[in-house]
């Protein structure tokens, strides 16, 4: 005989192009509650919340109900909502509302992505769900299905002159994270440089690259990280700049502070260096690209682009969306197209990567290897070393 | 366009634990939803409240993303329900196991094991509200831990008046 049943069903529904409505419902033995949840599919932000009790256990839960208004303005896709949302409507609210609200931002990112799916199917028809939420996908294609999710506002521009992405098996060079941060030397992260570069062995990157913020690595002590483990270690930093943070390689001066961008894109081409804009448009889904009313063509005017060689269309860091966006913006603008983790933990290392066209053996190699523009970023951990393990 | 308010996605999920012999709980999970089907379920021992078996099964995946490699599910074995048990789990199964979804729903069946007990324990609660008030405080007395642990034991409440928070936890 059971002796305890929970059930939980979430339904979802749109109410116009700016409003997918989850309502889901907890009901077992003990609780019985109910939350109704409004995002923004363009943004893919909690807009608003309600909740209320059917059933409870002590005098004051209905005290939780109000809690619940702290999960307005969390992303769905964020990789800490479970955490999040367990730690403040959870912890100061009820743990079991935080619960089903956990269960509606899962549900509404899977809608979202079968909406999406749905889009790109008008004109692919033969498109298999599978081959839709392929990463290797060409921009390009991916753009129209993200576009379900937009505004007709942000949707109305045509199209950039793209360039199509070389996929990594097109290459056969190395695939090397030319991203990552490890700590003490970047305070936000915290991953010792020693395990960092344990799990990049292990999940078979050929390369990392040690970009910590505003932090230059001596050459001895990355020469003395590749004896010991016997793996390349490269040196690069990620600079704050007044246009947003570049990933530079081939400076050998300790940038402090933020620089501007016009001077350090000076420095670098005396260096024969490189530059990347990382993660350009981190954050910018928060504000909604209807609000900004942001086309690729117009992001592709913003100065950054004009200092840098490089752009990071593949940033552990920032959600699809603006991923992709970044892509449509580098592709147009022909610049060179990079993938990195930007781990600050150490199993993210390797998330993300770039698949170069020829051997690296130092910074300089790299950059060479980068100028030819002949690279292909990857999401490295799912579709190479998770691909590799199966087989 | 489809028309408004038809369902876009659903899910359904269910969770039941049973005791099918004195010494042991078996919390299943089922999960039914646009993309995935799939089903764990998990034998635990009494009165340790160790997982003594693991099974996953995966119905449907549209995703594709939770194939081979699953009986690393079985690592959950000897885990023991209890604070922290979550991130044991996720340890002890490893960040690279491809099915979030089917150490979820391990977790679930956890939880529901715990919901089990704690249906037991609301039976002697009092109806009378301040009866029940006082059950609670008393509750909270016994195992400080739970103080603002939720709204209803949160420094401010009714049931918390007049108890000492534990050092270390400032009242916000």
């Amino acid at each position: 005989m059971l002796g305890f049943q929970r059930n939980k069903r979430v339904g979802i529904w749109t109410e116009g192009p700016h409003r997918l409505v989850a309502h889901g419902i907890l009901d077992d033995d003990i609780y019985g509650l109910e939350v109704r949840m409004v995002v923004d599919p363009a943004t893919r932000e909690v807009r608003s919340v309600e909740g209320w009790w059917n059933r409870w256990t002590t005098p004051d839960c209905p005290l939780a109900a109000e809690r619940l208004q702290d999960a307005v303005g969390v992303t769905i896709d964020d990789e800490d909502l479970a955490r999040r949302l367990q730690r403040t409507v959870g912890r100061r609210g009820c743990r079991h509302f935080a619960n089903i609200l956990i269960e509606c931002c899962h549900s509404a990112r899977e809608a979202i992505d079968l909406l999406r799916y749905e889009k790109a199917r008008e004109s692919a028809p033969g498109l298999t769900f599978r081959g839709f939420l392929d990463p290797s996908r060409p921009p390009e294609s991916a753009g129209g299905a993200a576009e379900a999710a937009r505004p007709p506002a942000a949707t109305e521009a045509s199209g950039p002159h793209r360039t199509a992405a070389l996929r990594p098996e097109d290459l056969t060079g190395p695939f090397i994270d030319l991203h990552v941060h490890t700590s003490p030397a970047s305070p936000c992260s915290s991953a010792p440089v020693d395990d960092l570069i344990r799990e990049a062995v292990r999940i078979g990157l050929d390369g990392i690259c040690l970009t910590d913020h505003n932090h230059l690595w001596s050459p001895e002590d990355v020469e003395a990280l590749k004896q010991k483990h016997g793996f390349l270690v490269l040196r690069g930093n990620e600079i704050i700049t007044d246009q947003g943070d570049v990933v530079v390689f081939g400076l050998e001066r300790d940038v402090r502070g933020i620089a501007r961008l016009e001077d350090l894109r000076e420095e670098v081409v005396r260096a024969g260096g490189f530059m990347i804009a990382a993660h350009p448009f981190r954050g910018f889904l928060t504000f909604g690209v209807d609000k900004l009313g942001l086309t690729p063509e117009k992001a592709m005017e913003r100065k950054i682009f004009q200092y840098v060689d490089g752009v990071e269309i593949l940033n552990g860091k920032v959600n699809a969306e603006e991923n992709r966006f970044a892509g449509e913006v580098a592709g147009g603008l022909g610049r060179v197209l990079t993938g990195g983790s930007d781990a600050h933990e150490v199993e993210e290392v390797g998330q993300y990567a770039t698949r170069l066209a020829s051997p690296v053996r130092n910074e300089q190699d790299l950059i060479e290897a980068l100028k030819t523009g002949r690279t292909a970023p990857v999401a490295f951990r799912r579709e190479v070393s998770d691909a590799r393990a199966e087989a | 366009m489809p028309m408004p308010h038809l369902l876009r996605y659903s899910r359904n999920r269910t969770t039941s634990v049973e005791q099918p012999t004195p010494g042991t709980l078996r919390a299943a999970c089922r999960l039914q939803d646009n993309l995935m089907e799939a089903e764990v379920e998990i034998t635990v021992g009494l009165p340790d409240l160790d997982i003594t078996a693991v099974e996953g099964r995966i119905l449907r995946d549209e995703r594709g993303v939770c194939r081979g490699g699953l009986e690393a599910l079985e690592n959950a074995v000897g885990v023991r329900i209890g604070p922290g048990m979550a991130k044991i789990i996720k340890g002890l199964v490893g960040e690279d196991f491809p099915c979030r979804q089917l150490v979820f729903m391990v977790e679930e069946c956890c939880h529901g094991v715990i919901l089990y007990f704690t249906k037991d324990e609301l039976q002697a609660v009092p109806d009378d509200p301040d009866e029940a008030r006082e059950h609670f405080a008393r509750l909270i007395r016994k195992n400080i831990r739970l103080y603002n642990r939720c709204a209803a034991f949160a420094p401010g409440s009714s049931i918390t008046e007049g108890i000492e928070p534990p050092s270390g936890d400032t009242p916000s």
